[in-house]
């Protein structure tokens, strides 16, 4: 078995170490200039990384960071962990009963704020492919226009959620109708990059594109119903049997990676199997609020750092800036989104000046684009200009959300 | 008993039920539910409405006739209307023909899962009904005590007018006390959470939270028409439905209210189960779905 060496260990512990301090240093510094944490922990991805400290102190860099050895793949592994963590408390978040509840607004609001970027999204990809690097009438063509699609269609839960308690607005109308909208988007974003990635990761094997989708479909609705009865009725006997917070904090996340390797083993990602576990637990009216907050802590102050700042270690984004890719990601990213859900809460029911809230509201991207855009470019959908673009403008729209959102409100 | 014209419906405020039907369906509890029925219609002093859909035979009209005359029930107070065709459709047309204020049926506290998915009749009708619907969930022949009234008071402009029914029906039943209770459920606010607040930071949003819930609970007691009844204020922490459903349990009520929902609910609401839902799923006691109708 091929194990870290004494000195690939101390270079692998430490590499951990000076992420998880940095970032926290620079999230809190963010703090103060009401910057999301995210954007700080991917500035130290960058200043860690190629871009800054590759640059000026390369043999530092490579000290940390090397690029070839064990620690590599002892990185690998503990990303891939970070990732899958991460979906998985974006699913707990993820109620569809809450869809339900709101009724006819929340319904067409979510699925104008997925069709129309979407479309939006691919039709500029198809009919432009070289405007992205991309050959026409490939098949990477397709698989990138559909990707560029859901990149659009997809909103950030936790950004909004956060906005919208910063603004006192998470308890009102419009707050539950933007809240319950981006958990529709989550779910069929999630849904339909999965199947993306599956297609673009395995292909020419024997799974066939109608298995791809019954599996996703089936897996999807065995977890929905079934897995999640089991839960259900599972949940109160760990909760109170086992030792607390241990027992239900390792039971969850050991669901949690059964069905994301489950999941990766049907050739489907691992973050689909992550994403529905996260659904089902977070969903069960017996999960109690405190395992909730502790899963939650455990991945967003651990994995979520780790995840964010290794994005800068992996691409340098002076190098990879193009302005016409950043500047077209970001037209298409406002008017499809800005519009498509606003245009669903007014044909819903609300006042034009309320629908173009719930439409900028929306329109953040945050984490979630962040993590999409990262699969995607370690499966090869995309190049390294349209991830610093997809970057650039998760940020752009987490940043502009609350203050174009208060220019509508009475 | 005289017919109404429909236009009565509309905007017919949610109390006093003048008009209150029983669903009768010649099961064992049959005459413990005519006699719930009869106390009930008795202390609000309402005409009798009885409604079975399915055969008319001599044997069930005799047995009825004798339940009727056993219990007391007042013959110019009440008419049988037996009908044929889909029970729910047929209950639900009658009692709107009929300006029907409350109608009583009688229901089991859980139904087996296939059942609950496909839908009792019970179930059904609470779901669609256009008027307020009583679940008994246990009536009994003898003076039974529906004593602990418990309100759900949701967010919802309907939630006066149900808390003023419980309040009308608590003075009816000589109830001094009333609780309503909030359901407080902030989806996402672990993760609002769990990123870059501080301790005090996190204390001071839950914090404030909890004074909304109180006070938008407390506006809707200062709003109603207490006359001497006594209202008990509490704000639980958990999903919709759920937890007030399991509070009611665990402090025994004897009778649910809550307002009628929104929307016709239907199988993906079962299947994602919220609000209505949870407490139809498993009954913790008689349940009152109180509708408002709009004017």
């Amino acid at each position: 078995m091929t194990r870290l060496t004494h000195h690939e260990l101390i270079v692998f512990l430490l590499a951990i170490s000076t992420m998880l301090i940095f970032s926290r240093v620079a999230g809190e510094l963010g703090k103060k200039l009401r910057l999301p944490v995210v954007m700080g922990e991917l500035l130290v991805g960058i200043m860690l990384g190629p871009t800054i400290l590759g640059q000026f102190f390369p043999d530092l860099f490579t000290y940390l960071f090397p690029r070839t050895g064990n620690v590599t793949f002892a990185f690998d592994g503990l990303f891939s962990l970070s990732v899958v963590m991460l979906l998985f408390v974006a699913g707990m978040e993820v109620q569809l009963p809450l869809v339900l509840k709101q009724g006819k607004v929340a319904i067409y609001t979510s699925v104008s704020s997925m069709v129309i970027p979407f479309f939006t999204g691919f039709a500029v990809a198809w009919y432009f492919p070289s405007l992205f690097g991309q050959t026409p009438n490939t098949p990477t063509h397709l698989l990138f226009s559909l990707f560029l699609g859901t990149a659009l269609s997809i909103s950030a839960l936790p950004v909004i959620a956060r906005i919208l308690m910063d603004m006192n607005l998470f308890k009102t109308n419009i707050g539950m109708i933007i809240i319950a909208s981006a958990m529709v988007n989550d779910l069929f974003g999630w849904l339909l990059f999965s199947f993306i990635l599956s297609l673009s990761l395995h292909h020419g094997e024997t799974m066939g594109l109608g298995y791809t989708i019954l599996y996703i479909l089936g897996f999807g609705v065995f977890m929905l119903t079934i897995g999640k009865r089991i839960i259900d009725k599972a949940l109160p006997w760990i909760q109170t049997k086992l030792s607390w917070p241990g027992g239900v904090l390792s039971i969850s996340l050991g669901v949690c990676l059964a069905c994301a390797a489950f999941t990766e083993s049907i050739n489907i990602h691992a973050i689909l199997g992550a994403f529905i576990a996260g659904i089902a637990i977070g969903d069960s009216v017996q999960l109690h609020e405190k395992a909730r907050e502790i899963i939650h802590q455990f991945v967003t102050n651990f994995f979520a750092p780790l995840f964010f700042v290794s994005i800068g270690l992996k691409v340098n984004f002076i190098q990879n800036f193009d302005i016409v890719i950043v500047s077209i990601v970001m037209v298409l990213a406002f008017i499809g989104k800005v519009t498509g859900a606003s245009l669903g809460a007014y044909w819903g029911g609300l006042k034009k000046r309320e629908a173009l809230v719930v439409g900028f509201g929306m329109n953040a991207r945050g984490a979630m684009e962040i993590i999409l855009g990262t699969l995607a470019l370690n499966a090869g959908l995309i190049s390294a200009p349209v991830f610093v673009a997809l970057i650039i403008m998760a940020l752009v729209t987490s940043l502009s959300s609350a203050p174009l959102m208060r220019k509508f409100l009475d | 008993m005289e017919q109404f014209d429909l236009s009565k419906l509309k905007g017919r405020p949610a109390f006093p039920f003048e008009t209150i039907a029983v669903a009768i369906s010649f099961s064992p509890r049959l005459e413990a539910l005519l006699s719930e029925s009869k106390r009930i219609s008795d202390k609000l002093q309402a005409n009798l409405l009885l409604i079975h859909v399915g055969e008319k035979t001599p044997e069930k009209e005799t047995r009825l006739d004798k339940l009727i005359s056993k219990l007391g029930i007042d013959e110019n107070k009440c008419r049988i209307n037996w009908m044929d065709g889909e029970p729910v459709d047929t209950i639900l047309k009658l009692c709107k023909l009929n300006v029907v204020d409350l109608l009583i049926l009688g229901a089991l506290s859980k139904e087996k899962l296939l059942k609950f998915y496909l839908g009792s009749i019970a179930r059904k009708i609470s779901r669609k009904a256009k008027c307020s619907v009583l679940l008994l969930t246990n009536p009994t022949e003898e003076a039974s005590r529906i004593k602990r009234f418990m309100v759900c008071a949701e967010e919802n402009p309907k939630t006066i007018h149900t808390v003023n029914t419980a309040l009308y029906l608590a003075k009816k039943f000589n109830v001094g006390e009333i609780s309503i209770v909030k359901e407080a459920h902030v989806p996402g606010l672990a993760m609002t959470m769990a990123e870059d607040s501080t301790a005090p930071e996190a204390n001071r949003m839950r914090r404030n939270l909890a004074e909304a819930d109180e006070q938008e609970l407390h506006s809707v007691a200062e709003k109603c028409d207490k006359d001497g009844i006594t209202i008990i204020e509490k704000v639980i922490k958990g999903k919709p439905g759920y937890t007030v459903s399991k509070y009611a349990r665990e402090k025994k009520a004897d009778l649910l209210i809550l307002n009628s929902p929104d929307t016709q609910l239907g199988l993906f609401d079962r299947i994602f189960t919220h609000d209505m839902e949870y407490i139809l799923a498993d009954l913790p006691c008689n349940l009152l779905i109180v509708h408002s109708r709009p004017h």
